[in-house]
């Protein structure tokens, strides 16, 4: 996926370094709890490849993966911090 | 001498700078239809955008005077107009509000500092400019444009979308308008998103140059349904002068920058009363509290509106001050403050949000 910014300036990521990303609480964890991608070892492919990508009003992106995983609201300082 | 070329009136129109833009405005694409004739009778039109451009008068002496000083002009004829621009210079339309060029949100974190009231004369002001507008009550619990603008009606029904309400030039949609009289709406935060979201969606809003979005209070579940589902403009944040309001007022714009929604100033409401008996101006909740918090967080000051006992009664009698009393101190701060917000709104029009590609 390949962010083009309001500066011009472009930004690429691939969709396991977005999956392991991912921001949500089911991902997470939350309440102190350990988040999936704290137990996990590895994914599988379909939880990696992105289907579709959603602007979240002016200020993040939805990735929704093919495994049906849609709940990561990526916001742009999180995204431009991934490739710093 | 010969008469000018279209390029030589170009060149001396290219000489005006927008303001607000920081552009000239031939780069901007504003004159339009240029014409020299033989006898050097020059004429063009100025297409501004918005009908509310506060420089208005300014722009149009200023192209005749530049456009008079070149040699062989014998006539200049300014046509001003105005075509707002979409916000965002969008590939494609959005998709939950297809007709819509901009959406301004009014919001103000505290209740009870005239919200509705700003945002009613807001969009009257901006409608009565020449503009077509909106006004989204997203107030589901507290609803108050109705009574505010007099449309107290069922909303009529077509091809499954409801009509909004058209009372004052302006096309109205507030829960009010859903669930009249005077049960309450009882709702969970989920609940209010929902709402929200189907105000927009299913109410065939046609097209508009301006939506204007009534917030209610809080920084909670209608603020952030509106900045997740719609590409907003920017947001307006009203507060009254005293210390307990801007402080609140302060956490509501921080909110919106989080959220990436450009805050377009600050407009205090109540910042004076003239007393009708004595003649004294009266500072009951003090004054420029707004302006230094502007001041402080490096956004704009749009302007600052008295209390006044007709502002009250015209709100409740349901025809906004701008209309029912434009001569009055209130609805010129309105008009005022209105043209301040369509000028920062069109600086959004030739911005790009960031654009995503999967391959």
């Amino acid at each position: 996926m390949t962010v083009t910014w309001e500066n011009g300036a472009h930004s690429t990521y691939t969709g396991e370094q977005l999956r392991w990303a991912c921001p949500c609480a089911e991902c997470r964890g939350e309440a102190g709890a350990p988040g999936r991608l704290s137990r996990v070892k590895s994914l599988n492919d379909d939880e990696l490849k992105i289907r579709d990508v959603t602007l979240v009003g002016q200020y993040a992106l939805q990735i929704a993966f093919e495994s049906g995983h849609a709940t990561g609201i990526y916001t742009f300082s999180l995204l431009r911090s991934l490739v710093q | 001498m010969g008469i000018p070329s279209s390029q030589q009136v170009l060149e001396a129109l290219s000489t005006i700078q927008d303001p607000d833009l920081g552009r000239d405005v031939v780069s901007l694409g504003m004159i339009k239809e240029l014409d020299v004739s033989p006898a050097g009778r020059v004429s063009f039109t100025f297409e501004l955008t918005t009908p509310a451009c506060p420089v208005r008068d300014r722009f149009k002496s200023q192209a005749e005077d530049a456009v008079g000083a070149l040699g062989g002009v014998t006539g200049v004829e300014v046509r001003m107009t105005a075509n707002v621009r979409p916000a965002f210079m969008r590939p494609k339309p959005s998709e939950i509000l297809p007709g819509v060029k901009q959406t301004i949100a009014v919001a103000s974190g505290k209740g009870g500092v005239g919200k509705s009231t700003v945002a009613v004369n807001l969009a009257a002001a901006l409608s009565k400019s020449g503009a077509a507008v909106g006004l989204l009550d997203a107030d589901i619990y507290g609803p108050s444009v109705p009574v505010m603008t007099g449309s107290r009606r069922m909303p009529q029904q077509s091809n499954g979308h409801l009509l909004p309400i058209e009372a004052h030039g302006m096309k109205l949609m507030s829960f009010g308008h859903l669930n009249p009289g005077d049960e309450p709406t009882i709702y969970r935060g989920p609940m209010v998103g929902k709402a929200i979201e189907a105000m927009m969606v299913q109410v065939d809003w046609g097209r508009l140059d301006y939506l204007v979005i009534d917030l209610p209070p809080g920084t909670g579940d209608a603020s952030l349904t509106l900045a997740q589902v719609v590409p907003l403009t920017g947001v307006a944040i009203v507060c009254t002068p005293q210390d307990v309001a801007t402080d609140i007022a302060v956490k509501a714009l921080q909110m919106f920058r989080r959220l990436n929604v450009t805050p377009l100033g600050l407009i205090e409401n109540m910042s004076w009363y003239v007393c009708p008996s004595c003649g004294h101006r009266h500072e009951i909740f003090s004054h420029g509290g707004a302006e230094s918090a502007a001041k402080r967080l490096g956004v704009p000051f749009l302007g600052a509106i008295p209390l006044e006992e007709g502002i009250r009664e015209d709100a409740d009698s349901g025809t906004p001050v701008v209309i029912s009393r434009p001569e009055s101190a209130g609805a010129k701060a309105f008009v005022e403050i209105a043209s301040q917000v369509a000028a920062r709104t069109s600086i959004q029009s030739f911005r790009q949000l960031p654009v995503i590609n999967v391959h």
